[in-house]
């Protein structure tokens, strides 16, 4: 699943994991937008607390991971977001570990934050109908793209990537289904109660 | 907000999912791997912390120093078992095929007694057993290589006594059998997650945002004509 564990993962990937988060954190901070820190820690604690909730599905299990959720409310606070959800999950729980923190960050933020610049802007456009479509798309694809980026690095760890990819095939659909689903009743009930976290105008652009 | 119905509606869905989601059962998933010295035979079981069978991980057996001793794959209940040939260290790791991987190890003296070391023959005097010398040698150099059918030849010096070997092997025996399951539930203690872990959890995410906040009103007080 998303916390791949210290141990599994070759240097080159460890090394280029912890690169692409730290740069993508180092413009999260640049970027950092006050206003959405207090969002930003509700929906890190309920991603801390989402991974313990976790469902047997064939030869693995899967929980929620809600990063396309945070990407779309959260912009590129959901950078920082998620990185201090997952050292928290480490240290508690012990999920992941802390040499692969990078990797996990990546493989989560990356999917959070084509939600936040692509997605994300579609909010202010669309049809208030069409926008739990969009929390939808943000949820399954923010699922999607983590489970190919997990095999991605998996199979450039020279591990056998084949029965990697295929248990990533048999089990992220349904949850990309599933998190879609929450995804699109969340930005719905938030369209309705607090429309102005979805219509903000401050969204920051490239 | 103006309109109260669509609002009331959408936090009873909320609600609802909420109470969906935390009637799940509550499983981590973090795999895990448990195995035990059982006289000779190493025994074990992979699961997911919480209780789920990892029936699809695969088992490898390795010594101290990493040299691969022998590959298993777990039955349908996630345990497996391997006969150990020799008293020394051995590490167990369990992996699934989606990069979850956990370590076990077993220390040599948790096997020690499967395979009695008699590297003392000429102090003993043995009463009761007949062996000469050179064949206890022969069986302690050979050891590694031998079943456990000739197991009971060998003698095994306790204090002045020598005791039965065939006896002390069963009530090691007996004893591993019955101090199992108390290891089970301890490992299964020491997994479950706790409700004061995730209260802290989420407090240090608090405290972290709380520090921020407070970060940005120590500078934004201090240049006022900064807007952003």
């Amino acid at each position: 699943m998303a916390h791949i564990p210290d141990g599994v993962l070759s240097a080159p990937v460890l090394v280029t994991g912890a690169l692409v988060s730290v740069g993508l954190l180092t413009v999260a901070l640049r970027r950092l937008d006050y206003e959405r820190l207090p969002p930003a820690a509700v929906l890190s604690a309920a991603f801390f607390v989402s991974s313990l909730i976790s469902v047997p599905m064939g030869p693995s299990s899967v929980h929620l991971l809600l990063n396309g959720l945070m990407g779309l409310l959260l912009g590129w606070t959901a950078i920082p977001a998620i990185l201090v959800a997952l050292i928290l999950q480490a240290a508690f729980f012990g999920f992941g570990g802390l040499l692969v923190l990078g990797v996990n960050t990546m493989n989560l933020a990356l999917p959070a934050l084509f939600c936040a610049l692509v997605l994300a802007p579609w909010l202010q456009r669309c049809p208030p109908a069409r926008i739990p479509w969009i929390g939808f798309a943000a949820g399954a694809l923010g699922v999607l793209f983590t489970g190919l980026l997990v095999a991605l690095s998996l199979g450039l760890s020279g591990e056998a990537f084949v029965p990697a990819a295929k248990v990533m095939v048999l089990i992220y659909p349904p949850l990309a289904l599933v998190e879609g689903l929450i995804t699109a009743t969340t930005i719905g009930f938030l369209w309705r109660v607090a429309p102005e976290m979805l219509t903000r105008e401050d969204n920051p652009r490239v | 907000m103006s309109d109260p119905k669509p609002v009331t509606r959408a936090a009873r869905r909320l609600l609802l999912l909420v109470t969906l989601m935390t009637a799940m059962p509550a499983l981590a998933h973090k795999l895990k791997v448990f195995a035990f010295a059982e006289g000779e035979r190493i025994q074990g079981s992979a699961y997911f912390a919480g209780g789920a069978k990892a029936t699809g991980a695969s088992i490898l057996i390795q010594d101290a120093d990493g040299h691969p001793l022998a590959s298993l794959s777990p039955d349908g209940d996630g345990r497996f078992s391997y006969r150990a040939l020799a008293s020394i260290e051995h590490v167990v790791i369990a992996r699934s095929d989606d990069g979850h991987r956990a370590e076990w190890r077993i220390a040599a003296a948790d096997l020690a007694g499967a395979f009695p070391v008699v590297d003392r023959p000429a102090e003993a005097s043995p009463p009761t057993s007949g062996t000469p010398d050179s064949s206890v040698r022969a069986t302690s150099e050979s050891a590694d290589q031998r079943g456990s059918e000739d197991k009971p030849t060998r003698s095994l010096q306790s204090g002045d006594r020598a005791l039965d070997p065939a006896l002390v092997l069963f009530i090691e025996e007996a004893v591993a059998r019955q101090v199992r399951p108390l290891r089970e539930q301890l490992v299964a203690i020491d997994d479950r997650i706790r409700f004061q872990d995730v209260l802290g959890g989420i407090g240090y995410i608090l405290g972290l945002t709380g520090l921020a906040l407070w970060w940005r009103c120590r500078r934004t007080g201090r240049r006022t004509d900064r807007p952003r």
